[in-house]
């Protein structure tokens, strides 16, 4: 029996441990394997492999019961994940359901989920802007949340490396607030939007439209094709999974090539129920993890502990991993764990036409569009808001039928139309302040049906993002108002935070322990040898799309663990 | 078995002797099964029939031939609430009694001709009305903005769903239009003439 125990004990122990397999776990998974270590992948969700779950790629529209329109059992059983642009019937298997993981919201929060190997890295946007410094000393310069513990100097490297594996079209546009990066072929802007693109640069100082960074391989290099991966065909189906590994996911990518490395261990099913603290030791020696369909719970082992189960839900593990130590949740001595969550404000939109260029149009499809860059409050404080936001833009022509009458008419008119004048659309993408009074806490009562508490989500807008918001709405109407567009129209919602699914913080990098939970490495400040490199560890938020910078992050942070490793430092 | 349970008892007894027997045409085609909305055989037909007027057997196929009957009752049944399946069904109901107190027969049994000049009559009528739905895009959505007029809210429900069904049908998408699902490629300053409008 003894010896029982000791072999179940051996079977459970890794080198490392990597809670979540989205976006940044499946890098971790990536580097730490690459590195040798045999590496334990827990996954709360079910296995997708790529391409051979992916069922719905490749179905045209009539192969769909409601050929794409989602039933109203499912958008009234499901009023969050609903909201969300990329939740349809072609989709709605990549996304957790309302009821099927509960929490409480304090203030009104869509908590977009995606449960499953791979996460929502199946399903985000793929845009991909790199932060420069006007982004990392923007805490430290206007006076809020803390300083980042490191600049563009300490990552930048590290965008290159992930770039190149992950495979990143844009161009180099040489603007310092948006650094140029390791590159395949842009995708090219179309007509109205060239033209809107000179209008800026003719007209203002520092205002670009550039052809949006995504991470789409439109012409694949050997290390794309050595993961298996091809050309992007333009399908702009990508939120089904993508038979050609044209964008990058866990899936299609890390987790694969992690696969292949013979050193890791996938564990979908697998809720991370706390981390164990070892007091003697003074460090983290494993986790707890309920199996999601036995319930039961096993302990596993390893010497470094990779947390990267998606924002909220790393608050949710580190809140839950009490001890002696950590009474107020792991690595907690700041109190500032859960603390200082924030978002991106997407709340505001403005489109307009264009009579000009009438002769040109495009043919086939941009997995991508246009990016205006931030351009307020970039150089020095010039507005009554802090910080500034980004912009996407994008024209667009459509062929125009005709709806009336029925019969042969009709028919001739669903068919036949001549193409619309161009379009131009744009929507603010913010950022917002992290702010003490934006939290999740763990409930004090109620539980999931894995035995770990709910958790209550408090976070708002406030009154500076009101006036950005005003500011975005008065700017884009001023441009577009003196490059002739016409029939201008502003629009603004009142989306509950979250929606954006850009939720970042609450397990924050700082320099001073006091304040922060990690340190420049994401390692817990308290306890060495556990990491965060999920969006849990942003100090604040900038303005654009986060994925690219969680990978940078996690790639250093992994690699950086495996020195300490190494060094016997962890 | 208390007097409740034998009423639900009941109500599911007729439910499925109205539901069953429509799933079966005359004609042979197979409707799908309802599940959230009660719609007799006839009513069905009446659905059926508008539809083919929307979208009838021309040199290329109409709504019969391409089972959109069947399309439209199946998003009718899932992807409408209640009230809007109850503000359908009272249409239905008046679109009877208009036709009925019209032409004194019921729309199945119009001419083709007669079919056209009711529903064109609805859509005229409706264009004069400032919140008339009008369909967006080719591929329309459900639309969820309630109509006042029954019957023209019953009509326009059944013309979304015709022209959705139809226009993203294999035979539109692959014989009217080409719908390109793999284009592999962007091509901007690409001219208008070039494009090939159908």
């Amino acid at each position: 029996m003894a010896n029982l125990n000791i072999d179940s004990v051996k079977s459970r122990t890794f080198d490392a441990i990597v809670i979540g397999s989205g976006i940044s776990g499946g890098w971790a998974a990536k580097e730490l394997t690459g590195n040798g270590l045999k590496t334990l992948v827990l996954e709360r969700g079910r296995d997708v492999k790529h391409v051979k779950d992916y069922p719905t790629t490749n179905k045209y529209p009539w192969e769909f019961e409601h050929h794409g329109q989602l039933p109203v059992a499912v958008t009234e059983a499901n009023p969050i994940v609903s909201r969300c642009y990329a939740f349809g019937e072609d989709s709605q298997h990549f996304f957790v359901k309302d009821q099927e993981h509960p929490y409480v919201q304090k203030k009104p929060f869509d908590w977009i989920r995606g449960y499953q190997v791979g996460g929502k890295s199946l399903l985000w946007a793929r845009q991909t802007q790199r932060w420069s410094d006007f982004d990392f000393e923007g805490p430290a310069r206007d006076g809020f949340a803390v300083d980042w513990p490191i600049r563009y100097k300490d990552i930048a490297p590290w965008y290159s490396y992930v770039e190149k594996f992950a495979g990143i079209a844009g161009n180099k546009d040489g603007i310092p607030e948006l650094p140029d990066g390791e590159f395949l072929p842009g995708y090219p802007l179309n007509d109205v939007e060239v033209y809107f693109s000179n209008h800026l640069k003719k007209n203002y100082k520092n205002r670009h439209v550039i052809s949006a960074r995504c991470a789409h391989l439109s012409k694949p290099n050997q290390i794309h094709l050595d993961q298996g991966r091809t050309q992007c065909q333009n399908r702009d189906l990508c939120q089904r999974g993508c038979p050609f590994g044209g964008y990058f996911s866990s899936n299609a990518s890390t987790i694969p090539w992690a696969e292949r490395s013979g050193n890791m261990t996938l564990r979908p099913f697998s809720v991370v129920e706390s981390i164990i603290y070892d007091e003697k030791l003074g460090k983290a020696t494993g986790v707890r993890v309920v199996d999601t369909n036995t319930k039961q719970t096993t302990e596993y082992y390893a010497r470094i502990i990779f947390v990267n189960a998606a924002a909220i839900n790393t608050n949710l593990v580190l809140l839950n991993s009490t001890s002696n130590r950590f009474p107020n949740g792991f690595g907690n001595d700041s109190g500032v764990l859960g603390k200082y969550i924030a978002f991106h404000n997407y709340s505001a939109h403005i489109g307009a036409e264009y009579d000009g260029l009438k002769e040109w149009t495009v043919d086939g499809r941009s997995p991508t569009g246009g990016y205006i860059p931030r351009f307020r409050n970039v150089y020095k404080q010039e507005t009554n808001f802090l910080r500034g936001y980004a912009c996407g833009f994008s024209g667009y022509r459509f062929q125009q039928h005709k709806y009336d009458g029925v019969g042969s008419k009709l028919k001739e008119g669903l068919v036949k139309g001549d193409l619309s004048p161009w379009y131009v659309g744009s929507h603010m993408m913010g950022e917002t302040i992290p702010k003490e009074s934006n939290y999740v806490s763990l409930d004090p009562k109620l539980k999931d049906d894995w035995g770990v508490p709910l958790l209550n989500i408090s976070v708002d807008y406030d009154d500076n993002d009101e006036k950005m918001k005003k500011d975005y709405i008065e700017q884009l109407t001023e441009m577009f108002t003196s490059a002739g567009f016409k029939n201008i129209q502003p629009s603004t919602n009142h989306q509950a935070p979250g929606l954006d699914i850009h939720e970042m913080g609450g397990a924050r990098m700082g320099k001073d322990p006091k304040t922060s939970i990690l340190n420049e490495w994401n390692q817990v400040h308290a306890c060495k040898n556990v990491f965060v490199t999920d969006g849990a560890c942003m100090t604040s938020t900038s303005c654009q799309n986060p994925s690219l910078t969680y990978m940078a992050i996690t790639a250093r942070a992994a690699n950086h663990a495996v020195e300490e490793l190494k060094k016997g430092n962890v | 078995m208390n007097r409740r349970t034998v009423i639900k008892n009941l109500a599911l007894v007729v439910g499925g002797a109205v539901l069953l027997p429509s799933c079966i045409r005359k004609d042979g085609t197979s409707y799908v099964q309802l599940k959230h909305i009660a719609l007799d055989s006839d009513q069905q037909n009446l659905v059926a029939d508008v539809a083919d007027t929307i979208i009838p057997k021309t040199s290329t196929p109409g709504a019969k031939d391409l089972h959109l009957p069947a399309f439209v009752l199946k998003m009718l049944d899932d992807c409408y609430n209640k009230k809007d399946q109850q503000s359908f069904l009272a249409g239905l109901a008046a679109f009877n009694d208009m036709v009925k107190r019209k032409y004194n027969q019921s729309f199945s049994d119009l001419s083709a001709k007669d079919r056209e000049a009711v529903l064109t009559g609805i859509e005229v009528d409706a264009a004069k009305q400032m919140h008339a739905p009008k369909p967006q895009g080719r591929r329309m959505k459900p639309q969820k903005n309630a109509v006042q007029d029954p019957v023209a809210m019953f009509y326009w429900t059944i013309k979304q769903q015709t022209i959705f069904g139809y226009t993203t049908s294999q035979f539109f998408m692959t014989k009217e239009i080409f719908y390109d699902m793999v284009p592999g490629r962007y091509i901007v300053h690409y001219p208008v003439k070039k494009l090939k409008l159908a």
